[in-house]
């Protein structure tokens, strides 16, 4: 229960966000545009300094995972390719099916589909051989400390470059710093700037992290849904998770009149969809981490693993963009 | 009333296409000239002004025309 309301308020602010990271690093070649990216950074931050509170606390206990390189970087690639192709990461996927976009649902089962088929299925050998080789410790373990330092300097830094200046264009404009007056119209109508969107996502993954003691997935609860639906075993918390999301994805859109029911007019979009999600799967069960888990749950924990697998996700999603939108100038 | 020259129609497109296309449909056209652009997708209807901004073409308007759909006018510079 408290994994789907975790869900929702996640899923609501990736709605009211537009938070999805195909389009974070994507743009940032394609139109060069960084407010999404940004918005990963300052929560980034944001978990370093609530994960390193909680361990402190002695709530939740840190588990960055051992650094596969081979896995780190062939996953990380795989899945940066696919999330392009699927017009969505793992979580952004999730949050547009809540929105009533088809596409996406087509690619959520993609994304299920490759990720069973790579966790048990035919494609397991691959990824048993690319998990082979390990780097360093096998268990290694996070040092609170030193993410509480990197988290707070980053939140310092952010706001020196980023938030002053913001700060003195709006003095010199004379608008006031804090629209007040319409609260509920800015919660639920609008979209919320990158910087609100990037706080608040840090807060919710950690409150998930809290509830669950382990990070917040996507690509899990996906095939956790799969098996509930194949076994009936019963649903756990990664697949309400998904519900949650969905749900929050949907109150979100439906509040601000977004949602409608919207396909693909090319049925090439579609397949070219499924394939994305497809790769997705594959590349988040070799990385061991779709985007949310490794960028979002491994890198503020600073594993090496996680981080090598977030660059790669980069790149993929470069390659794929490179190849699909600027390759040819038309 | 604008006339409007060229209507770019991105309805069930998802990101980046309706961006991607709005960028190259702009570099064809002369100055003065209106596109109007239509989307369902909330993201680019937020980011197409934007962007046409930033290359210095003007957003003559952007309306919500109903569930999840908008018109956006831009003049080419």
């Amino acid at each position: 229960m408290v994994g789907l309301l975790i869900g929702a308020i996640f899923g609501f602010i990736l709605q009211r966000g537009r938070f999805c990271m195909n389009s974070a690093f994507r743009d940032i070649i394609l139109l060069k545009e960084y407010k999404l990216a940004k918005a990963v950074l300052v929560s980034l931050a944001v978990l370093m300094v609530g994960f390193a509170i909680f361990v402190f606390g002695d709530v939740i206990d840190l588990a960055p995972k051992p650094f596969k390189p081979w896995s780190a970087i062939v996953g990380g690639l795989v899945f940066g390719i696919g999330m392009v192709l699927a017009a969505g990461c793992a979580s952004g996927t999730t949050y547009r099916v809540g929105e009533g976009m088809m596409g996406s649902f087509v690619a959520a089962i993609g994304l299920t589909t490759g990720a069973m088929m790579t966790g048990a299925g035919i494609l397991s050998v691959a990824k048993l051989d690319l998990q082979h080789v390990v780097i360093g410790d096998k268990t290694p373990t996070g040092n609170a400390l030193l993410m509480l330092i990197v988290g707070l300097v980053g939140i310092v830094l952010m706001f020196i470059f980023w938030g002053l200046p913001a700060i003195k264009k709006k003095r010199e404009a004379n608008e006031p710093m804090i629209k007040t007056e319409n609260f509920v119209d800015s919660t639920f109508k609008k979209a919320y700037p990158w910087w609100v969107t990037g706080i608040l996502i840090g807060i919710v993954l950690t409150a998930g992290y809290v509830a669950s003691n382990g990070v917040v997935g996507i690509t899990g609860g996906w095939m956790d849904i799969d098996t509930w639906l194949l076994t009936k075993n019963s649903v756990m918390w990664a697949g309400f998770i998904i519900f949650g999301i969905i749900i929050g994805a949907f109150a979100g859109a439906y509040l601000a009149g977004e949602f409608k029911f919207r396909v693909p007019k090319d049925g090439f979009t579609v397949v070219k969809q499924f394939i994305g999600g497809g790769l997705m799967g594959f590349g988040a069960v070799t990385a061991m981490g779709c985007n949310i888990t490794n960028i979002l749950g491994g890198v503020p924990q600073l594993s090496l693993h996680s981080i090598i697998t977030g660059v790669c996700i980069v790149f993929g999603s470069w390659i794929a963009a490179y190849l699909l939108f600027m390759w040819r100038k038309d | 009333m604008v006339d409007i020259t060229d209507t770019l129609d991105c309805t069930g497109e998802v990101c980046p296409y309706p961006d991607v296309k709005s960028k190259r449909k702009v570099k064809k056209m002369n100055s003065g000239e209106v596109l109007e652009i239509l989307v369902d997708y909330p993201l680019s209807a937020e980011r197409i002004p934007e962007t046409m901004e930033s290359l210095g073409h003007k957003v003559l308007s952007s309306d919500k025309t109903g569930t999840s759909a908008w018109k956006i006018l831009i003049q080419i510079k």
